[in-house]
């Protein structure tokens, strides 16, 4: 453990921390425009957590603990997690972070307690949330584990620092492999962030509901870090498939000005993907819950034949 | 007999197992002190204790075995003792049912055992398990009998259909010994005789389907069981499964030349058999303390234990996130080495074998996942939200050494879990995997930091309302999540492996069919298994047996006939012959 891993560890994760919300409401405004509507200001998840820090707590009566460590354990989590994911600068060669499996398996040990709070005030809402978030995650769950063992095939590595490494220095947008893998991953992150037309991050008390449905008993401060949590995973997600498709302007070097490029850099893809993101959402129309695991089908299709690809070449 | 003699051999392979077998037995055994008191006639609790002494004396004696004299010797004394501890409740129908299935079909275990032992004594001359040298047609033979004969007691799919009845039906303690401890004993006999033997490429590929079959199917028909011991005898095939995956990766990679790949694969899956007795005992004992306070099985008339058994919610908890492998328990770190050898498929050097094992690490990934589904399912219906039923309403914390016992394993499941790079870099292993240590103490200390720093800057009021429902008045256990509400999607995505039926009958008012009068839903899953194999085995069997029965009438003149036929067709061979 050197001081720059250390560096790279607190830049990162606080870079995931105050960037992400901006990705949200980014979103939301570009829906808005499709919709030639005004939305809301770009900062307004940032308002809206501030507000909710401010808020009361109000705790079920039917309540127990799992209620009130689910926030803490899905914020620890994420934060862990933001470690394994270099969106500015890859650090050196390590074994301590960057394992994919178990960076997949922190977002799952998130999901979990937030399925079993969603049970927990035996509300119809909740319950309903986690049945539908589990049978969906465990749906796509195969997806997003070929999806990256067709990375691993490809790069050689399964640490994920090492892979964004490995696209930054070898000439990758050529590989057809890579354009099939991204339209995959982004099927994850419309998956994973809960979007139309899996799910529908707009509503709240719709029957069509599932993430949101499984937090509606969370308020105040908890509710914002639920939130926050939610907003660091799409952009930890999002900033894979930049990383991977368009390495661009990622650093291995820590110098202010090559942060400063990388930062800026980044920031602009990652606004490109969120617009694209959008744009898709305003696209199409949420789809029965039955339906979907066409669209799953789909996206494990595209990573096979990555996979067959790979191994026939 | 010279060959016929016990003798017993320890070394690094059966030392483990036997510290396994040991671990499980001691929380086991703490448990059952208080647990066999909940039981009403005392004869027959002396018969629990030393059954359970007898039984564990001979797993243990099993593993040391050098000789497969011994080795059948004390595996049949395993599976009587065990027999007689799953019949302890023996008045009742459902257990006659269970003890008589897992009788024929530890027997037919047995039976396939001494096909092979005869077999390749009759090769080699000897019975030491050291010695076995024999040509590749006969040790894959014998192969085949051994992996049936194992696979009976080790619950792989299609020989899995005692588990969910001997589970449900024994104590809860026997459950936790057998399930936790002595369908291991079967891997161990898999991996010993394996391991001895010259082996080929297409064992590794045998043992590789039948885990990823196991597997798969084992954690969906755990979905949609309601009973809490027949859905973690579900759960041990699933992981049964898993072990035989990583054992079958271990297999393909020795033979294609990868050793680091394969070892990393063998000790993943005996780490992942360690993790199972451990995190599946402590869900069996904890899940009987369940049983014991609300005297049923049943999870939809649980619900809110979480208030009333406190201490048991929390030791089941650490079994649901081990067994859903979540960092940082154990049962995560053994399924990582597992991912991590399927992500070295590339290298084989053989398009279909690495066709096949995607495949199978597809499968694999949705088991993992679906298992996590499934004890947010258990945990969550039973211990969350309002109780169900007036029984779980007056439960009651189990007694002190009821949770001690599962206290022990529970810990054993975090230390596991933290300490796994610790543990193999002692063991003198250097495998690429991540530290856990180092992502336990980032959890812990960023949990510490996220609930400090809410305390210092979020607002500190808190209220406890009514939990909020669209404005009914007061809220009752009936507008609950059930279970089979909870499982009802991944029901209905997986209906074509469930085969499941769904009927509805509807009466209305009037003709036009708009006034609804009345109705009847029925959703019905088909046991497969069940209905398509054993039966049909079941039924063939007794076909044939009353036409022998025809045969013999206890008719002596008609004896003396089948004599005198016999004897004719005796001569007649031997003058043709002659």
């Amino acid at each position: 453990m050197n001081i720059t891993l250390l560096l790279y560890g607190l830049l990162n994760v606080l870079f995931v921390l105050f960037a992400s919300p901006l990705f949200i409401s980014l979103i939301k405004k570009v829906k808005a425009y499709a919709q030639k509507r005004k939305g809301p200001p770009l900062l307004q998840t940032y308002y809206n957590l501030a507000k909710l820090m401010k808020k009361e707590t109000i705790y079920s009566e039917n309540a127990s603990w799992i209620m009130r460590i689910t926030p803490l354990v899905n914020i620890a989590a994420l934060l862990v997690a933001s470690l394994f994911v270099p969106l500015i600068v890859i650090p050196q060669p390590t074994d301590l972070v960057g394992n994919v499996i178990l960076f997949l398996y922190l977002l799952a040990l998130a999901k979990f307690f937030m399925a079993l709070s969603g049970l927990d005030a035996g509300s119809t809402f909740g319950g309903m949330g986690s049945s539908r978030e589990m049978a969906i995650s465990a749906l796509i769950e195969p997806v997003i584990i070929v999806v990256f063992a067709a990375l691993a095939f490809a790069f050689k590595t399964i640490n994920i620092p090492d892979m964004f490494r490995e696209a930054l220095t070898s000439n990758v947008l050529v590989n057809p492999v890579l354009i099939l893998i991204s339209t995959s991953i982004f099927i994850v992150i419309i998956v994973e962030s809960s979007r139309v037309p899996v799910d529908n991050p707009e509503t709240h008390l719709e029957l069509t509901m599932i993430h949101e449905a499984m937090i509606l008993e969370q308020s105040g401060k908890n509710l914002a870090m639920m939130e926050l949590s939610n907003a660091m995973k799409q952009l930890l997600l999002m900033g894979i498939l930049i990383n991977i498709l368009f390495p661009w302007g990622l650093t291995t070097e820590f110098t202010a000005t090559s942060i400063l490029i990388s930062v800026g850099a980044f920031l602009i893809k990652a606004v490109i993907v969120a617009v694209i993101i959008g744009l898709f959402e305003s696209s199409c129309a949420k789809s029965r819950l039955f339906r979907l695991p066409g669209l799953f089908g789909l996206a494990l299709f595209l990573s096979i034949v990555t996979l067959i690809i790979e191994v026939f070449a | 007999m010279p060959s016929l003699q016990f003798s017993f051999l320890i070394d690094r392979l059966s030392a483990f197992f036997i510290l396994l077998v040991s671990v499980v037995s001691v929380a086991v055994a703490i448990y059952s002190v208080h647990y066999v008191e909940h039981g009403t006639h005392d004869g027959r609790k002396n018969l629990i204790v030393s059954f359970m002494n007898i039984f564990i004396a001979s797993m243990v004696l099993v593993i040391a075995s050098s000789t497969m004299f011994s080795f059948l010797f004390f595996w049949e004394i395993m599976a009587l003792s065990s027999f007689l501890l799953v019949m302890t409740d023996f008045e009742k129908k459902e257990t006659g049912k269970a003890g008589m299935f897992y009788f024929v079909m530890t027997q037919l275990s047995t039976v396939f055992l001494l096909f092979a032992f005869l077999f390749i004594y009759n090769a080699t001359g000897t019975f030491d398990i050291q010695q076995i040298r024999a040509s590749p047609l006969v040790t894959s033979v014998a192969f085949v009998f051994l992996f049936v004969g194992f696979g009976i007691k080790a619950g792989i799919i299609p020989f899995h259909k005692w588990l969910p009845y001997a589970h449900p039906a024994s104590p809860s303690n026997i459950s936790a010994l057998m399930s936790g401890v002595m369908i291991k004993v079967a891997v161990y006999g898999l991996v010993r005789f394996v391991l001895l033997m010259p082996m080929e490429l297409w064992w590794g590929i045998l043992i590789l389907v039948a885990g990823t079959v196991s597997a798969i199917l084992g954690v969906i028909y755990a979905l949609k069981e309601h009973d809490i011991k027949r859905l973690l005898a579900y759960h041990s095939i699933e992981n049964i499964g898993i072990i035989l995956i990583g054992f079958g990766l271990y297999v393909i990679f020795a033979l294609s030349g990868l050793q680091a790949v394969a070892t990393l694969a063998l000790i993943g899956a005996l780490f992942h058999t360690l993790n199972h007795a451990i995190f599946k005992s402590l869900l069996f004992m904890t899940s009987g303390s369940l049983v014991n306070a609300t005297e049923t099985r049943n999870i939809e008339d649980m619900g809110g234990l979480i208030k009333r058994m406190p201490y048991t919610a929390l030791l089941f908890l650490v079994g649901a996130v081990s067994i859903s492998a979540l960092p940082p328990f154990n049962g995560f770190v053994s399924e990582l080495m597992i991912f991590q050898a399927f992500f070295q498929s590339a290298f084989l050097g053989n398009p279909a074998l690495e066709m096949l094992l995607i495949a199978s690490l597809a499968v694999f990934a949705l088991t993992s996942a679906l298992a996590a589904a499934c004890f947010v399912k258990a945990f969550g219906i039973t211990f969350l939200a309002l109780p169900r039923s007036e029984e779980a309403k007056k439960a009651k914390e189990s007694p002190k050494l009821m949770l001690i016992g599962p206290a022990i394993l529970a810990s054993l499941c975090v230390a596991l879990g933290v300490f796994s790079f610790q543990i193999f870099g002692i063991l003198g292993f250097s495998f690429p995997i991540p530290n856990m240590l180092l992502i336990g103490s980032l959890l812990t200390g960023l949990f510490v930091f996220a609930w400090l720093g809410l305390r210092t800057t979020a607002m500190k009021k808190e209220r406890i309302a009514e939990t909020w429902g669209c404005g009914i008045t007061s809220q009752n256990s009936k507008m609950e999540y059930t279970a089979s509400g909870f499982s009802e999607p991944i029901v209905t995505i997986l209906k074509s492996i469930f085969r499941t039926q769904k009927k509805s009958e509807r009466t209305y008012f009037d003709n036009e069919k708009v006034i609804f009068k009345s109705g009847k839903a029925e959703i019905h899953l088909m046991k497969f298994f069940e209905e398509r194999l054993y039966l049909p085995v079941a039924n063939f069997v007794r076909k044939v047996s009353l036409i022998v029965n025809n045969l013999q009438r206890g008719d002596v003149d008609l004896h003396v006939a089948y004599a005198f036929a016999t004897i004719v067709v005796f001569l007649l061979i031997i003058w043709w012959f002659a």
